[in-house]
C-alpha cells in the first residue's frame, strides 16, 4: 500500500512530461487528475498510518519526508488550480517522486517517545514542513525563470519559451512562495524553541539535550532561514529579482534538501526520533 | 441535398476586386436576409475575411444554385458578372468541407495559421444561425470546422509565434510582462517606424506611451495620433526610470542610449525589467546594452530572425495540419455518404416491414388461437428478425468509402430487394432510393464522383467557375 502513492506520483510525472512537451491539454487535465489521485490515496495512507501509530507520522525522518511530499503535491495542486498553469508540474514531478522513494524504500516502524507527545511539537514540524513545500516550489519556479529568461537573452526564443508563463508571473511566483515559506518557517523554529526550551530542564534525553546550533541539522536549518531572510531583504530593497531571486531560491532549497535527506538520516544526535 | 460554396479569396482575385465584394459592406446579415429570398438554397452562411468573400449553401442542385449564386454575388456588390466570374471558386459536399477546414485551421490564410480567421468563421456561422439560415447540413459542417480548427492548432501549434516584427515586439514584451494593459512605453523617435510601432503598442492597451522626439512638434503630433503624451528629449532620462518598454527610432547618427547610461537607470529603477526594442538604422543603442541584468535589447534583425523562425517552423508544421484537415473532410465527407443512403435503407426497412406484416396477415387465421401474450411474442420475435437482417446492410450502406461505391450499393440493392418497382411506402420513397446514387449529400452518382464526393487534396488549385 505505502508503494502506492510513489507509483502514482510516477504516473502523473509522466503525463506531465507528456503534456509539457506536446502542449496537449487534454494531457495537461490527465496530469493534474493523475496528481490529484496521487495526493488522494497519500492522503490515506497517511490517514491509516495516524490510526495505526496513534498519532500524525511525521517525527521520523522517512516519514516526515513522505508527509512533505503530501504537503508540496497539495501545495503545488492549489497553485496550479488558483493560476491555471500547468507547466510547472513536469519540474515538480521529479522531486516528489526522488522523495517519496527514499521515504518509501527507508520507512521503518519505530515506536514514537513519550516526549514527543506535544501539540507544540506538532506545529513545530507542520510548519517547518510546510514552509520546505512552500521553498520547493520556489525553487522550480525560480529554475523555470533561469531557463526563459536565457532564451529571452539569447534570443534564441524556444521550447520554453512557448511553454512557460512570462517572467514576470513567475518571478511573481517565487517571491509569493519564498515569503509564505519565510512566514511558516519562522512560526515553526519559533515553536520548536519554546518546545526544547520546556522541555531540556526537565529531561535526560540526549537527544533533546543536543538540541543547539552545534548539532548539523539545527545549523542547516539556520542557514536556510539566512538564505531567505537575505532573499526577502534583497527583493525589496536592493532590488534583486529575476534570476538572482531564483539563484537564491534554488540555493535555500539545496540547504534544504540537503538538511532533510542526509542530514536528517545520518549526521544529526537531535532529530532522529 | 448537396453542399455548395461559392467565392474569392486571395487566391483568385486581386485586392481591389475582393475589396468590392467584401460582405462587411452592406452586412452579412443583409446578405443573408437577401439570399433566404433566392430559389436555389435551402440553407445558408455568408463568410467574409479579410481575403475572402464565400457563401456556403446546402441546395437541390449544384449547377443550377452556383449560376444563381454567382448572380446574387453580382447583384449584391454591383459588380457586374462577367467581371467577377472569371475569379470565384467554387467546391461541392466533401471539397466544401475540405476547403472550410483549412480556411478555420488557418490553412488558407495569406499568413498561414493566422488565428483571426478561426472567429470570423464562427461569427459568420453565429450570424446565420441567428437569421435562422441554418439547417441539417451547415449545422453539421462549421461546428465541425471549429473542431478541425482547434485540434490543428492545439496539435501543430500552426497559429504560434509572431509573424511581423510589430508583433514578435508585442510578442516579447508578454513573455517579458506577461500582462501588456500596465505597462509604460517611451517611444524615442516619430518616424514611420517609430508610428508603427506606436500603434501596436497602443492596440495592446497599454497604460501610457511618452513620445520623445528632438523636434517636439513632431512628438506631440506622433502622441496626438496613438494617444500618448508627448515629452521634451531631455526629459528622455527622467523617462527611463518610470517605463517598461522603450522603443527607439530615431536614425541618429551615433547610439543615443549608450552602456554607462543605461547602467545607471537601471540601479535607479532597482532592476526593474527594462525591454528596449531599437527599430532604428543606424542603431540607437548601444549593443552591449543588452549584457546588463534585466535589460532585454532587441534590434530590428533580432525581431525579423524572430518572425523567420516562426514563418519556417508554420511551414515544417502545414504538412502535418494538411493531412489533419483532410482525413476530417474525409470523414465529413463519409458521413454525407451516409447521410445519402437514408432513403435507400428507409425503402429498404419499409420493404421488409411490408413483407413482415403481409406474412402475419396471412397467418392470422391460426393465430387467433395464440393467446395474447404469444401473439406479442410472435410480434417482437419477427419484428426483432428483420431488425437484425437489415444491421449489417444498413452499416454497410452507410459506410460506403466513397461516392461510387455508395452509388453502386443503393442501386443493387434497390435492383436486389425490387424497391424501385413495388414500392414500399405510401409516399413512394422506395423509387426516390434507387433513383438517386447515394453520392455525397445524396448527388447524382455521375456528378458525385467527379465535384467533390471525395476531397480534393489538399493543395488543389482553386479552378475558376469559368475555366
Amino acid at each position: 500500500m505505502s508503494f502506492l502513492p510513489l507509483l502514482l506520483y510516477l504516473v502523473s510525472g509522466v503525463v506531465y512530461a507528456v503534456s509539457f512537451v506536446r502542449r496537449s491539454p487534454r494531457a495537461g487535465r490527465l496530469a493534474t487528475a493523475s496528481l490529484a489521485a496521487a495526493a488522494l490515496v497519500h492522503t490515506f495512507v497517511i490517514g491509516m498510518r495516524t490510526v495505526e501509530i496513534g498519532h500524525l507520522p511525521f517525527v521520523d525522518t522517512a516519514s516526515a519526508i513522505s508527509a512533505f511530499v503530501w504537503m508540496l503535491a497539495v501545495a503545488y495542486l492549489y497553485t496550479e488550480v488558483t493560476t491555471d498553469e500547468r507547466a510547472l508540474g513536469v519540474f515538480i514531478a521529479p522531486l516528489l517522486v526522488g522523495l517519496q522513494t527514499i521515504s518509501t524504500l527507508s520507512a521503518t516502524v519505530r515506536e514514537p517517545a513519550p516526549i514527543l507527545d506535544s501539540p507544540l511539537l506538532a506545529a513545530h514540524v507542520l510548519s517547518l514542513l510546510f514552509a520546505y513545500a512552500a521553498f520547493a516550489l520556489a525553487c522550480v519556479v525560480g529554475v523555470t525563470y533561469v531557463l526563459l529568461f536565457r532564451e529571452l537573452k539569447s534570443k534564441q526564443l524556444g521550447f520554453f519559451a512557448a511553454r512557460l508563463p512570462s517572467l514576470h508571473a513567475v518571478d511573481a511566483m517565487n517571491g509569493r512562495a519564498v515569503g509564505i515559506g519565510w512566514l511558516f518557517l519562522t512560526a515553526g523554529l519559533a515553536v520548536g524553541v519554546v518546545w526544547v526550551l520546556r522541555l531540556q530542564p526537565d529531561t535526560s534525553d540526549p537527544r533533546v539535550l543536543a538540541m543547539s546550533f552545534s548539532d548539523p541539522k539545527i545549523f542547516m536549518v539556520a542557514l536556510v532561514w539566512a538564505v531567505y531572510s537575505f532573499e526577502i531583504y534583497a527583493r525589496r530593497v536592493i532590488g534583486w529579482s529575476g534570476r538572482r531571486a531564483a539563484w537564491l531560491s534554488a540555493l535555500g532549497f539545496s540547504i534544504v534538501l540537503v538538511n532533510l535527506v542526509p542530514v536528517g538520516y545520518f549526521l544529526t544526535e537531535s532529530h532522529n526520533f | 441535398m448537396d453542399l455548395l460554396l461559392l467565392g474569392v479569396s486571395h487566391h483568385t482575385a486581386p485586392v481591389d476586386l475582393r475589396e468590392r465584394v467584401d460582405f462587411s459592406r452592406r452586412g452579412i446579415v443583409t446578405a443573408l436576409r437577401e439570399l433566404a429570398l433566392r430559389p436555389s438554397p435551402t440553407e445558408s452562411v455568408v463568410l467574409t475575411t479579410c481575403n475572402r468573400s464565400e457563401i456556403y449553401v446546402a441546395c437541390e442542385d449544384p449547377d443550377r444554385a452556383r449560376d444563381d449564386l454567382a448572380g446574387f454575388m453580382s447583384g449584391f456588390h454591383h459588380v457586374p458578372e462577367d467581371e467577377l466570374t472569371p475569379h470565384l471558386y467554387a467546391r461541392t459536399n466533401g471539397g466544401v468541407a475540405q476547403h472550410l477546414f483549412r480556411v478555420a485551421a488557418g490553412l488558407d490564410s495569406l499568413v498561414v495559421g493566422e488565428p483571426q480567421v478561426f472567429g470570423q468563421v464562427k461569427e459568420a456561422y453565429a450570424a446565420a444561425a441567428g437569421e435562422r439560415c441554418t439547417g441539417t447540413l451547415l449545422n453539421k459542417l462549421f461546428p465541425w470546422s471549429f473542431t478541425v480548427g482547434k485540434r490543428v492548432r492545439a496539435d501543430t501549434g500552426l497559429g504560434e509565434g509572431a509573424v511581423s516584427v510589430s508583433f514578435a515586439a508585442i510578442s516579447l514584451a508578454r513573455k517579458i510582462f506577461g500582462d501588456m494593459k500596465g505597462l509604460s512605453v517611451l517611444v524615442a523617435g516619430a518616424g514611420e517606424m517609430a508610428e508603427l510601432t506606436a500603434t501596436h503598442l497602443r492596440s495592446q492597451q497599454v497604460r501610457r506611451i511618452a513620445v520623445a522626439s528632438r523636434t517636439l512638434t513632431r512628438a506631440s503630433d506622433l502622441a496626438d495620433k496613438v494617444g500618448g503624451v508627448a515629452v521634451d528629449w531631455s526629459a528622455v532620462g527622467d523617462e527611463l526610470l518610470r517605463v517598461d518598454v522603450v522603443v527607439t527610432a530615431t536614425g541618429a547618427s551615433s547610439p543615443i542610449l549608450t552602456r554607462p547610461a543605461i547602467e545607471q537607470v537601471m540601479h535607479a529603477r532597482r532592476n526593474r525589467p527594462l525591454f528596449v526594442i531599437d527599430i532604428g538604422l543606424p542603431r540607437d543603442v548601444e549593443p552591449d546594452c543588452g549584457e546588463l541584468e534585466q535589460v532585454f535589447l532587441y534590434n530590428i534583425d533580432d525581431l525579423r530572425a524572430i518572425v523567420s523562425e516562426n514563418l519556417a517552423r508554420r511551414r515544417e508544421q502545414t504538412t502535418r495540419a494538411e493531412a489533419m484537415v483532410s482525413d476530417a473532410a474525409e470523414e465529413f465527407a463519409a458521413w454525407l455518404r451516409s447521410r445519402g443512403a437514408i432513403p435507400t435503407v428507409v425503402a429498404l426497412r419499409r420493404r421488409f416491414e411490408a413483407v413482415r406484416q403481409a406474412e402475419l396477415e396471412r397467418l392470422e387465421p391460426k393465430l387467433s388461437r395464440f393467446t395474447p401474450e404469444a401473439r406479442a411474442r410472435v410480434e417482437e420475435i419477427t419484428r426483432l428478425l428483420v431488425q437484425k437482417l437489415l444491421l449489417t446492410p444498413t452499416e454497410r450502406l452507410k459506410s460506403a468509402r466513397d461516392a461510387a461505391t455508395a452509388a453502386q450499393d443503393a442501386e443493387a440493392v434497390a435492383r436486389l430487394f425490387d424497391l424501385a418497382e413495388n414500392g414500399s411506402g405510401p409516399d413512394g420513397s422506395a423509387s426516390a432510393a434507387s433513383s438517386r446514387a447515394v453520392g455525397a449529400g445524396g448527388a447524382p452518382a455521375s456528378r458525385a464522383a467527379g465535384t467533390g464526393g471525395a476531397p480534393e487534396p489538399p493543395a488543389a488549385p482553386k479552378t475558376p467557375v469559368a475555366s
